[in-house]
């Protein structure tokens, strides 16, 4: 079996609000463990208010758990500190293809960034690194000098891959990184997110309300509800025989 | 890539691009900043090559209307009134202006660690800029005028102290929002540090929102040194500036109605002028927000 990248261990995280007799809490996670080896891909499903973005930044080291452990490559998380020591390892394919490049900077210079991040080098240096990777991404590198707003959404989104994938991380988040594009430009990007994978061997949670497209590139999928993990499969044996009541329901709703 | 940047015929000299970019502004604007170019100008010819005469020499009777040897009339001395109003638009437009670039570099700086960081910090900012926000702006400016002693600096600083809270919180609501985007997020997980994610990502993307509270700050600071002159505690003579301009001219409204409409018209035009260049800024910068459909 291959190495374990990402590893939760019953971790909870509770948000608090308010003052006094308006305090209120809110148990975002409860006791979640789940684990993402080294070229697999996770499917992480649950409605809205789930607690699956929450746990996705947890993961990605944003936010410290109130109880739990998260180990990266098999030592615990830790918080800013360890971050800039692993930067570079963990990258994250957000949602929104409108707000995941800055509409100030031309693209290519978004690709570079994570790797100028790493050396303290300047965003232009890495021009033949981020050629390489608009390739890979299927996309024309001339399209580097462009800035978002010249490109459509799946080319948008295509490049926010291409600068998750420029450190080559062992790790990356994809949240709903295929739910704001149409269905014809999500296949291609889904297609495009299981060669790399095969070619990068990174390990990979994908957070999803969509089940079709989990069903499509996930391994193993993890059904969240309030907060809680109600089932942990693996794809082929959860799409046939459902053993949750919640996820039986999820699927009869597709 | 930074070639193929270049390709695309970006190499036109500087001057040719602020052009283009000027003259790409709507009509209203345009009018606008060649008023304050003219303006501006003339002060410029009046301080260089003393266009109109001197502003302090007395050169002929007292409160003499407008006529050809006295453009804009004499006023209460017998001093001509137009190098006065030159030399007044000059010292308004020069110290708002200082005035505020200073407050832009202040509440920029203030208002993006108030909006990126949050927390105590940013609260306290934001605290303490509304309780300067709450103080009347003429009483502020007068109390201000108070410690420093009636002047230049007074007026410097009333301006900047006026301006700053609402620039502070401008900036800082701008930032709040771009501090919300993925791409800040993903350039958090990629490592890049606090103080390259302000000025490579924030400073970028709020530069709309400083262009354009600049522009209202100014018309505020000119206000302001308008009242603060008026009232004594600004410019002292024998300088002039327009507000102290407007104050002489109170005393001979009746008779001498050029001592007080000129320099008042001036000021008018001066602040109108700028918030049409702030509307069209505004316009510009931040419908882009919003369009989805682009």
């Amino acid at each position: 079996m291959s190495e374990t990248i990402l590893e939760l261990d019953r971790v909870t995280t509770v948000f608090r609000t308010g003052w006094g007799r308006g305090r209120s809490e809110l148990v975002a996670m409860r006791e979640v463990s789940l684990d993402v080896r080294a070229g697999e891909t996770l499917g992480l499903v649950g409605e809205s208010g789930s607690g699956k973005s929450t746990t996705a930044s947890v993961a990605l080291g944003l936010r410290e758990p109130t109880s739990g452990t998260v180990r990266f490559l098999g030592e615990p998380i830790g918080g800013p500190k360890q971050r800039r020591a692993r930067r570079g390892l963990i990258q994250t394919v957000p949602q929104n293809p409108h707000w995941s490049l800055d509409p100030r900077m031309p693209v290519g210079l978004s690709v570079a960034e994570p790797l100028a991040a790493l050396d303290g080098s300047r965003l232009t240096a890495h021009a033949e690194r981020v050629t390489e990777l608009l390739r890979q991404v299927r996309l024309d590198p001339a399209l580097a000098a462009r800035y978002p707003h010249e490109l459509s959404g799946g080319q948008r989104q295509r490049i926010a891959i291409a600068r998750a994938l420029v450190t080559n991380p062992r790790f990356i988040v994809f949240d709903e990184a295929v739910s704001a594009l149409d269905v014809s430009v999500q296949a291609q990007i889904l297609n495009l997110i299981i060669d790399l994978q095969a070619q990068h061997g990174f390990g990979a949670l994908f957070i999803s309300h969509d089940l079709a497209a989990v069903r499509y590139l996930a391994h193993r999928i993890a059904v969240m509800r309030l907060g809680e993990i109600v089932e942990l499969a693996d794809t082929a044996r959860f799409y046939e025989t459902p053993e949750h009541e919640y996820s039986r329901q999820l699927l009869e709703a597709l | 890539m930074t070639a193929v940047i270049r390709v695309e015929g970006r190499r036109r000299s500087v001057l040719r691009r602020a052009w283009d970019y000027l003259a790409s502004f709507d009509g209203l604007a345009k009018t606008a900043m060649w008023t304050l170019a003219v303006l501006f100008t003339a002060a410029l010819l009046g301080r260089l090559f003393g266009l109109g005469g001197s502003p302090t020499a007395i050169v002929g009777p007292r409160l003499a209307p407008p006529s050809l040897a006295y453009p804009a009339g004499t006023d209460s001395l017998g001093r001509s009134l137009l190098p006065r109003l030159l030399e007044g638009v000059m010292t308004t437009l020069l110290l708002s202006a200082v005035a505020v670039l200073l407050t832009a570099v202040i509440a920029t700086l203030c208002g993006i660690i108030a909006g990126y960081r949050g927390g105590r910090t940013g609260g306290l900012i934001m605290r303490v800029g509304d309780i300067l926000y709450a103080f009347p702006a003429i009483v502020l400016a007068i109390l201000v005028a108070a410690v420093v002693g009636p002047g230049y600096i007074a007026a410097l600083c009333s301006i900047v102290l006026v301006t700053v809270p609402l620039m502070t919180r401008m900036v800082g609501q701008a930032t709040r929002l771009v501090a919300q985007r993925d791409f800040i997020t993903s350039a958090v997980i990629s490592g890049v540090s606090t103080p390259v994610i302000m000025t490579r990502h924030v400073l970028r993307n709020i530069s709309g929102t400083i262009a354009v509270q600049g522009t209202y700050a100014l018309s505020v600071a000119i206000l302001v040194e308008g009242g603060l002159s008026f009232l004594g505690y600004g410019v002292q003579l024998p300088g002039s500036s327009l507000g102290l301009l407007v104050q002489e001219g109170t005393l001979y409204m009746v008779k001498a109605p050029w001592l007080i409409l000129l320099p008042g018209l001036i000021l008018v035009l001066a602040i109108l002028a700028i918030n049409l260049i702030g509307d069209s800024l505004r316009d510009r910068f931040e419908p882009r927000e919003a369009r989805s459909l682009e």
